[in-house]
């Protein structure tokens, strides 16, 4: 059970052998972290961090500083505890053993790459790095640099690429040896729109449906509302909120979001004559209280609108965006 | 029930494995390829045993010109060809060791002194340490990265003029003379492969880049290797003065890259080195041997040897930094 | 090409600007107004957006047609550089000096006296957020730490016009939130601010007005959402989500605006493409309440940045 209070919601799972139904409060966990503490000489990198890293596609978020970077070397097997307990993928952490990387795959934030080779023999030597017969991983690199989306170009020299091949080639040498953890360090780092699109594509691909649990470290939160469904915020080297991204980002209370083309003074007013409370507008929307049931609501701001001639363009259920969220969470 | 469509996405590996005892041999591999690769590589080792050849052309001039003697009756056939009789095979062996030196050198530089450098520069070891590959996998396969080729480039011309020799001077004591030639041959070879690979490491892993590490490398070697000259000028005043050299100045002249290899191959071969045709210096007065530095002894050498490698391999021990992997 | 906000004269002027190097374009005939306020420069990697930049704070010269800073040809010329602030994308710092030490050396290069430096830049460090970080080494610095005092440098001479490329890179939510506000802070005081960056949903939470470059042209300049509606090739994608999409197809389907219609695979809601889609939108909200549909909410998924960069620069 973990301290993260109605953000966890319960969920039901039906066990697969028998027409039991067994309640549990977590999802299942492919990292277990209790109460570690990591210590780099005097600074205290993680004070008592406890959580959990659930099977799926998570995030990981915290300001810069907080110990995110700490908690991947220690997911990575890198890291011997002060104290407290990191277990991962079932393996203990601080007895620092090499079977950790064998099952977990990193994508580091910053460039890296053997020089001197293609990109074939680049992701194949990783394979070998791994353990993988040099033939399987030979093959293996082929297969994984299909899958990210490299064509001829993979038989050139690495160090030619462009900051998007090289992203990909990043992401194809964590692969390569088939993890059931993926690491992802920024994996949008540098890259333009459209190779933006690309790259959450791949990483949504890979952690949906193939059994491949992805954790990613990133800045950029469209990016992991994207393709994750959990998050993990951490500040001050403890845990500070984890739950379903669709649970952070829920407001309490029935406001709406109205976007009109342009802001209209007489339409706020039209909201306020009915009993609605409405706030000022950002940009051209605004988050308006109604009381009353949902199509009442509905129907009450649309026939304001129509009445003050202000033409509505959107209109939703107001949440607050992931980086809302955090903001909140970590102010 | 599969379906006649395939499913290409992505799929998870779960094939075989190979033990982590080989991961040092993946790296080794990867750092050899590259080096093959090298043309200057080969044209290096190519050159490197140059002075087999002119030895090998030298002897077969020796013996056809005896053999031509003989017929025109100056010398009476059946006898020894007085020539190669005086010559001390295993200190031949030592010559070529000796004067490839630099040239191996060279190639030390070419296929040794990048590879830990251009890593640093490329940050490969994001990619080395997370994989399940320890440091010691790393430094490990990188030192027999360079132990290997070099090693090749010194053996291989020497098992051809052993060859050579086997077979055309049995009768003039090229077995006789030391039964332990080939074994003592093996064990020189991998001198080079051992001193370079220790040392050009330790300075590779200083740099990030090959080029600094190259000048760095070469300015190390070119110094101890003027000190060496240096130390061998002032014993051949000595020796020519007629009073024995000084036994520091004989042990100062083992101080430098070159010197340390040299030692070794003298210490191991039992032998001080002497000229091409010793009986010739013998006809000038000389003594033939006195010339050259007299052997190392085991205590000096060996330790020397052991130290400078093991510093070497220190350096890129503590320079390779595990723990950093990710984040700045 | 159109001025982008205000009636003040433009700062930035570019008329007819081509730049290459050897073989490959930089920038091919571009002219654009660039007034007070902020604006973003959008563009693929290797569009110019680098040029751009280097042309208006006069590092290169263009190789036709002229650029006029505040009036003034920038190339080389201290008059411009006085009025321009430029955060470039790299870090080149003296590692050794202490942040604050190298914004007060860089205020006494700009001509301060000693005292006048110190003011100013305390002032500037206490601006972006460093004045408690601001005595340690730079070589500690992390990336979020560099870009601030890379800003502060930049505003050191109060200049009317700042340049900034990729500023938000390497910092976190929260850091990127401050530097925002404090951009707005800047602009709002009548500032030229233009901001260079990939990430377009920030550069959305910042302005709506766009200058994308594509292979060195000048595909577009304005406000976004002008922009949007004049993409005639991709009509408007509306979704709306009721529970009775079906119903509300047929009661749609008759106007002439709707192009093609959808229904979402979950069965609560309805896709549709419309041409047009002020007349559109005044017509949905009557529809909705004349026939009694309940109407749970709508949007336009793709009126934002990223869609219209989308659309503008194709794949």
């Amino acid at each position: 059970m973990l301290p993260v209070g109605r953000w966890l919601s319960p969920r039901i799972r039906r066990n697969a052998l028998t027409t039991e139904r067994v309640v549990y409060c977590c999802v299942s966990v492919v990292a277990r972290i209790e109460n570690l503490v990591v210590r780099y000489g005097q600074f205290t990198a993680l004070n008592g961090l406890t959580c959990e890293i659930p099977e799926g596609a998570t995030g990981l978020l915290g300001p810069n500083g907080a110990g995110k970077t700490t908690l991947l070397k220690t997911l990575l097997g890198f890291v011997k505890p002060a104290s407290g307990k990191a277990e991962i993928l079932g393996l203990d952490a601080a007895s620092g053993d090499r079977m950790i990387r064998q099952k977990v795959g990193l994508m580091p934030e910053q460039d890296c790459h053997i020089p001197g080779m293609s990109a074939v023999q680049f992701v194949a030597y990783a394979g070998e790095l791994a353990g993988m017969p040099p033939e399987q991983g030979l093959r293996r690199a082929h297969e994984v640099l299909e899958y990210c989306g490299l064509g001829e170009a993979r038989y050139r020299n690495v160090e030619t690429y462009s900051t998007g091949m090289k992203q990909r080639i990043k992401l194809a040498q964590a692969l390569v040896h088939g993890p059931k953890l993926l690491l992802l360090d920024e994996p949008t780092n540098g890259l333009d729109p459209a190779g933006r699109e690309e790259m959450l594509e791949l990483v949504r691909s890979v952690s949906h449906g193939k059994g491949v649990n992805v954790l990613v470290s990133s800045h950029v939160l469209p990016d992991i509302e994207r393709v994750c469904d959990r998050v993990v915020v951490v500040m001050g080297g403890k845990l500070r909120a984890a739950g379903s991204i669709k649970d952070l980002k829920r407001i309490e209370g029935d406001s709406v979001d109205v976007e009109l083309r342009e802001a209209s003074v007489p339409f706020a007013q039209a909201i306020q004559r009915i009993g609605g409370v409405i706030s000022p507008p950002k940009f051209t929307t605004y988050r308006i209280q109604l009381p009353g049931k949902p199509d009442e609501v509905s129907r009450a701001i649309l026939a304001a609108a129509l009445e003050t001639r202000a033409q509505v363009r959107g209109y939703k259920i107001a949440e607050r965006s992931l980086e809302e969220a955090f903001l909140d969470a970590v102010s | 029930m599969s379906s006649p469509i395939a499913d290409l996405s992505y799929r998870h590996y779960d094939g075989e494995l190979l033990p982590p005892v080989n991961r040092w041999w993946a790296i080794a591999k990867a750092s050899i390829r590259l080096s093959i690769k090298k043309k200057g590589f080969w044209i290096w080792a190519a050159i490197s045993s140059y002075w087999y050849l002119i030895m090998m052309a030298t002897y077969y001039f020796i013996d056809n010109f005896f053999s031509g003697a003989a017929q025109r009756g100056v010398v009476q056939l059946g006898q020894k060809n007085p020539l190669l009789s005086t010559i001390i095979w295993k200190d031949q062996f030592l010559n070529g060791f000796s004067i490839s030196q630099m040239l191996l050198f060279v190639i030390a530089l070419l296929v040794g002194v990048g590879t830990i450098s251009n890593d640093n520069r490329a940050n490969a070891l994001l990619v080395y340490l997370s994989k399940p590959c320890t440091k010691a996998d790393y430094v490990i396969g990188k030192w027999f990265g360079i132990f290997l080729p070099l090693t090749a480039v010194t053996l291989a011309p020497m098992l051809f003029f052993y060859a050579y020799c086997a077979m055309s001077f049995k009768s003039y004591g090229f077995f006789s003379q030391d039964a332990l030639l080939l074994p003592k041959l093996l064990l020189i070879s991998m001198i080079p492969g051992a001193v370079h690979a220790s040392l050009a490491l330790g300075v590779s892993s200083l740099f990030n880049q090959g080029r600094l590490a190259g000048a760095t490398y070469s300015g190390i070697y070119f110094m101890s290797l003027f000190f060496t000259k240096a130390m061998q000028v002032v014993h051949f005043k000595m020796a020519a003065g007629d009073h024995a050299a000084s036994p520091l100045v004989d042990k100062l002249y083992y101080f430098s890259i070159d010197g340390i290899q040299i030692g070794l191959a003298k210490w191991i071969l039992a032998t001080r080195g002497s000229e091409l045709f010793p009986h010739q210096s013998d006809l000038n007065g000389i003594p033939p041997t006195s010339l050259s530095v007299p052997q190392p002894s085991f205590a000096y050498i060996v330790p020397l040897a052991l130290i400078a490698c093991g510093i070497g391999v220190l350096v890129a021990w503590r320079r390779v930094r595990a723990v950093e992997v990710v984040g700045r | 090409m159109s001025q982008l906000v205000s009636n003040d004269a433009p700062l930035l002027r570019l008329h007819n600007v081509s730049r290459w190097y050897g073989q490959v374009i930089g920038l091919n005939d571009v002219t654009c107004d660039i007034g007070p306020g902020l604006t973003a420069l959008l563009g693929q990697n290797g569009a110019g957006k680098s040029t751009l930049m280097r042309l208006i704070t006069g590092q290169i010269r263009p190789t036709t047609g002229d650029v006029k800073v505040a009036g003034q040809d920038p190339f080389a010329n201290p008059e411009v550089y006085r009025r321009i602030g430029y955060c470039p994308e790299i870090d080149n710092f003296y590692e050794h000096y202490s942040g604050r030490k190298f914004v007060e050396f860089l205020a006494r290069l700009d001509g301060m006296s000693p005292a006048k430096a110190k003011a100013r830049t305390n002032e500037c460090i206490t601006m972006v957020g460093m004045a408690d970080r601001a005595d340690r080494k730079i070589q500690g610095y992390s990336k979020g730490m560099r870009q601030r005092i890379k800003l502060a440098q930049a505003m050191l001479h109060n200049p009317d016009i700042i340049l900034l490329d990729e500023p938000l890179n390497g910092l976190d939510p929260v850091g990127r939130r401050e530097f925002i506000d404090l951009l707005g802070v800047l602009a709002a005081e009548g500032k030229c601010i233009m901001v260079s960056s990939h990430i377009l949903f920030e550069v959305e939470q910042m302005t709506r007005s766009i200058l994308l470059l594509h292979r060195g042209r000048l595909l577009a300049t304005g406000d976004l959402r002008v922009i949007r509606s004049l993409i005639d090739k991709h009509p408007h994608q509306i979704r709306i989500e009721t529970d009775e999409p079906r119903r509300m197809a047929e009661l749609l389907a008759p106007l002439p605006n709707v192009v093609s219609m959808r229904f979402d695979r979950s069965g609560d809601a309805l896709q549709l493409e419309v041409r047009d889609p002020d007349t559109f939108y005044d017509a949905l909200a009557g529809f909705s309440i004349d026939n009694r549909l309940f109407i749970k909410g709508f949007s336009s998924p793709d009126n934002n940045l990223e869609s219209v960069f989308k659309y503008l620069v194709g794949n």
